[in-house]
């Protein structure tokens, strides 16, 4: 089995058979399935690449600006400055801040 | 073409005919990618056919990006090295008269917006235009067997309030004589194109609406009751095995008529 770490989700490869399932972790401790039964006889460091690469085109690193982030002003003094609010593509499971990149400035 | 072996894109496939689609598929050995917008229902079909002993991917994007097109059958052709079939079965409603009157005036008291108008042109014709243009340019150029799929309905015959819909529809209807007649002129000999039209089927969308609606829809139905997605499903299949079948729109109803009996 290997573990992926790639924009703030964690992949597993499993092996099943002579075929490899992705499965990764949902926030609510759960997880669901990527893709089931793929690279069929393939050894596990190749199996691990190839399941690295559909991870990225399946889901590809990016921001989306959603409009103003008005919980996270930026302060000068009394003055409060707002910028836009991001997000990741995979914005539908994003509940909390991202742990490698904190909102917190 | 045999369904086993062969690799499957359906989009919409997280819900209805599409669900439908991709477990028949699955079940009878194609490798198959579920598109759709909403991932837990991704997540479900692609766990489901996990445990029917299946081959599947679940990728989650929006068929009206261009961007989001090319990554899926990017992701497709990534997880399962060909591609196929692709159906298109992503397509929304967003129903209403054209214009609706005030009683006591008779003047125009609303009309249709844009925003459902387009919303449904976006998804259900360039959504299915995108799917198609590049799942064929995938499979000319990875040389690969091939059926496209469009999804019509049978309300390409205009119905009155859906203006949207089935403007769509009828596009999507004409879509495999167009792309069969080029893929001619342009010597492209491997690739099939079949649309399907369903009538009234048993989806979420329609099992959950009045059933007095329904009841009265149903009157018109020589079957007596709706299409099941799975009979749609099959029907796909038989398409993918018929090589005969090609540049055409089969539609499959039930035996849908107008009220009086005349078929639709
Ligand atoms: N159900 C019917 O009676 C009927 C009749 C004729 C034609 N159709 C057509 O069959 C197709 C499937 O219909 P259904 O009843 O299964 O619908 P459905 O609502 O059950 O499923 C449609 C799926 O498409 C997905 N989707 C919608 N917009 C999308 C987008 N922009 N990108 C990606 N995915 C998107 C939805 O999330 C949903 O999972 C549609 O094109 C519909 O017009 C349905």
């Amino acid at each position: 089995m290997q573990n992926i770490f790639y924009n703030d989700m964690q992949f597993s490869v499993k092996p099943r058979g002579e075929r490899w399932d992705i499965t990764y972790s949902l926030p609510n401790g759960s997880s669901a399935i990527a893709g089931a039964g793929l690279f069929a006889g393939l050894p596990e460091s190749e199996a691990g690449a190839r399941a690295l690469a559909l991870i990225k085109t399946i889901f590809p690193v990016g921001i989306k600006t959603v409009g103003p982030d008005v919980t996270h002003p930026n302060t000068i003094g009394d003055l409060k400055i707002i910028g836009p609010d991001v997000t990741h593509p995979n914005f539908i499971y994003w509940n909390k801040d991202s742990v490698s990149c904190p909102r917190e400035l | 073409m045999e369904i086993k072996g062969s690799v499957a894109l359906v989009t919409g496939g997280g819900n209805g005919i599409g669900e439908a689609v991709v477990k028949h598929l699955a079940k009878h050995g194609a490798k198959v990618a579920v598109v759709d917008m909403v991932q837990k229902n991704i997540d479900r079909v692609v766990k489901d056919i996990k445990e029917m002993g299946g081959e599947a991917v679940g990728i989650q994007a929006n068929v009206t990006s261009e961007a989001d097109t090319a990554r899926y059958i990017k992701g497709t052709i990534e997880a399962f090295g060909q591609l196929n079939i692709a159906v298109s079965c992503a397509g929304i409603i967003r129903d209403g008269m054209m214009l609706t009157l005030d009683k006591e005036t008779g003047k125009v008291s609303r009309k249709l917006g844009l925003d459902k108008w387009q919303a449904v042109l976006d998804t259900n014709l360039t959504g299915t235009f995108l799917t198609m243009r590049d799942a064929a340019e995938a499979m000319v150029n990875g040389g690969w067997e091939g059926l496209l799929v469009p999804i019509s309905s049978v309300n390409k015959i205009g119905q009155v309030g859906q203006i949207n819909y089935s403007s769509a529809k009828v596009a999507d209807a004409l879509m495999p004589k167009i792309i069969v007649g080029e893929f001619l002129m342009r010597g492209i000999r491997n690739i099939r194109c079949v649309a399907i039209a369903p009538g009234y089927t048993a989806t979420p969308m329609l099992t959950g609406m009045n059933q007095e609606a329904l009841k009265a829809i149903l009157e018109d139905v020589h079957l007596g009751r709706l299409v099941a997605p799975e009979e749609i499903a099959s029907l796909i299949g038989h398409c993918i095995e018929n090589q005969a079948l090609n540049a055409t729109t089969i539609e499959i109803t039930g035996g849908l008529c107008y009220p009086k009996g005349i078929a639709k």
